[in-house]
């Protein structure tokens, strides 16, 4: 049995819980638990620990989807989750006060691992602000020299969250048949 | 007696790297190769002045490169050169070799080291290797994408794209030969005398002046809402893409400025602006390119489409994926992919019409040939789990 990993990050309520779960064979784990004052007013039940969801392949190997804790203090957990990971999902609300400053922190906290593998962004919630649009984001980007991908995603939908995964693969190998 | 042999006009060989003089290309392009250089060759090659190079590299596509050539051989009649261009070139100077653009890694390697080793050559007495020198000369460098049959593997392919939508959207024309002027005629089709071409005049019309505007004509109505960038329509995709597949169906047409107050009718249904004329676009293009493409010049993708939101064609996704690594030209990516041209073509005219890809206009662009795809390790389990998304096993 052959064992491997996707890793989900995002700020907290960007949905990571219900991405895992849209995609995964198995009801996700989360270990949730009661939040903190700084988060608890966003989601009252946010992942203090982490989600846990996988995916079962037919040649006896199984893909982890891991969500890392949405609250910044458990940040010494994101590095040992990352380890031997396939590459990042991170999700970003639309909704939330300042999303670029949100996708600019996690690209900043996960750099070393995007640079040994690839990363996809899915922006959430855009059906509740419309605003910034996908092109802003890619703006914030320019300077960087990353054409990363970025797909408005609604975190509740298997194929966006698919989609998300697809775009990751194709981005580590383009010339994978499909 | 053996000693190294010198050339008059040459700066001393050099046991470090090989020093190399760039001439006609710009500071893109001499980034280019140094970074090629510095990156894939391992430092073997540095780039320097013509004054301290050992040997020159010129680009005969810069303007009056014949010119710069002629000059360079006056100054320098035995000195080693590989000239560069974009269109192949038979040489009788056994002193110069010629590498057609865009340049693959391997042959200007070779050119490199053919020169290097008659600077380093040790028999004074013999012949230079390079004897009457030919493009062909330099041995011939494997194909960078290994020729595999071009199996369309429709397994995966078929689950985001029914077979009848395929049809539709991407058509069945077989590869091109682009050599072949007849083959090249019929890739082409001018978006502006279909639908999609009147959506993309109207939408410029209603940004320029600020307001909606009507597109009155044949089919159920279609109003461009600027204030919430959104089109409506009321056709449905049946209704709407006999209008699209045929041309010059937009002649009695009229643009026509939104009334205040308007509010669309409860049939209608919205779309983003990019995802109806992405649509548009496909049903037009059907599998061509529109008309002035130049199917070698590379391609870029400003940035990745929006592909939850929008008609995924076969392959669009290692297709962006490709392109967002480094521009390739059409016929390069089909052939880097191993797969049909017309899903390259459909996908180009797709993004194109929503302004995400384009041709590369810069020199640098067409001056290395793009590296081979590299396979992952994982790319076994990477299938299995496309599969598996995809609603297979």
């Amino acid at each position: 049995m052959n064992d491997h990993k996707i890793i989900f990050s995002g700020p907290v309520g960007v949905g990571k819980t219900t991405a895992i779960g849209s995609i995964s064979d198995i009801e996700p784990i989360v270990t949730d638990e009661k939040a903190s004052d700084m988060t608890k007013s966003q989601k009252p039940g946010t992942t203090v620990a982490m989600d846990y969801g996988m995916i079962s392949l037919d040649n006896r190997e199984r893909i982890h989807l891991y969500g890392t804790p949405g609250q910044e203090r458990f940040d010494f957990m994101w590095e040992i989750l990352t380890h031997g990971g396939i590459g990042l999902i991170l999700l970003v609300s639309n909704s939330r006060p300042d999303p670029f400053s949100d996708m600019h922190f996690f690209l900043d906290a996960f750099k070393h691992f995007i640079s040994r593998t690839k990363v996809v962004i899915g922006v959430t919630q855009m059906d509740l602000s419309k605003k910034p649009r996908l092109e802003d984001y890619y703006l914030q980007l320019e300077d960087s020299g990353l054409k990363i991908p970025i797909f408005e995603a609604d975190a509740r939908a298997k194929r966006d969250v698919s989609l998300l995964v697809e775009a990751l693969l194709y981005s580590i190998d383009p010339g994978l048949e499909g | 007696m053996k000693s190294i042999k010198t050339m008059t006009n040459l700066t001393e060989p050099s046991l470090g790297p090989t020093r190399l003089a760039a001439i006609g290309m710009d500071q893109r392009q001499r980034n280019a190769l140094r970074v090629l250089f510095s990156n894939r060759c391992n430092k073997r090659y540095v780039l320097t002045e013509e004054a301290s190079s050992e040997i020159c590299i010129l680009d005969l596509d810069s303007f009056g490169g014949d010119q710069k050539w002629k000059e360079f051989r006056e100054r320098h009649p035995d000195w080693p050169l590989i000239l560069v261009s974009i269109n192949s070139l038979e040489i009788s100077d056994r002193h110069t070799l010629f590498v057609q653009k865009p340049i693959p890694v391997e042959r200007l390697i070779a050119a490199i080291e053919s020169h290097r080793r008659n600077l380093t050559a040790v028999d004074t007495d013999s012949e230079p290797a390079i004897g009457s020198t030919h493009c062909n000369d330099i041995k011939p460098i494997p194909s960078e994408h290994p020729t595999r049959n071009k199996v369309v593997s429709t397994r995966r392919a078929a689950s985001l794209m029914s077979a009848s939508q395929e049809q539709a959207f991407i058509g069945t024309s077989p590869d091109i030969d682009p050599d072949d002027p007849e083959h090249i005629n019929k890739i082409y089709y001018n978006p502006e005398h279909y639908l999609q071409g009147l959506v993309q005049q109207a939408l410029n019309q209603a940004v320029r002046h600020n307001h909606n505007i009507d597109i009155e004509g044949p089919w159920p109505g279609i109003t461009l809402d600027i204030v919430n960038n959104k089109i409506w329509s009321s056709a449905t995709d049946r209704q709407l893409r006999p209008y699209c597949t045929m041309p010059d169906t937009t002649l009695e047409v009229q643009l026509s400025p939104v009334e205040a107050g308007w509010t669309p009718p409860a049939e209608a249904t919205k779309h983003s602006f990019q995802s109806f004329i992405w649509q548009l676009a496909l049903w037009a293009s059907r599998g061509r390119i529109p008309e002035g493409t130049n199917i070698r010049q590379p391609i870029y993708l400003r940035r990745w489409p929006n592909f939850t939101r929008l008609i995924i064609t076969p392959y669009a996704m290692p297709i962006a994926a490709l392109w967002a690594e480094q521009p390739r030209s059409l016929l390069d990516t089909a052939n880097a992919l191993n797969i049909p041209q017309r899903y390259v073509f459909a996908f180009y005219s797709a993004a194109c019409a929503v302004q995400l890809a384009g041709e590369t206009r810069r020199a640098v662009d067409t001056l290395i040939a793009p590296p081979a795809v590299e396979k992952s390790k994982l790319r076994g389990l990477f299938g299995s789990l496309l599969d598996r998304l995809r609603g297979g096993k």
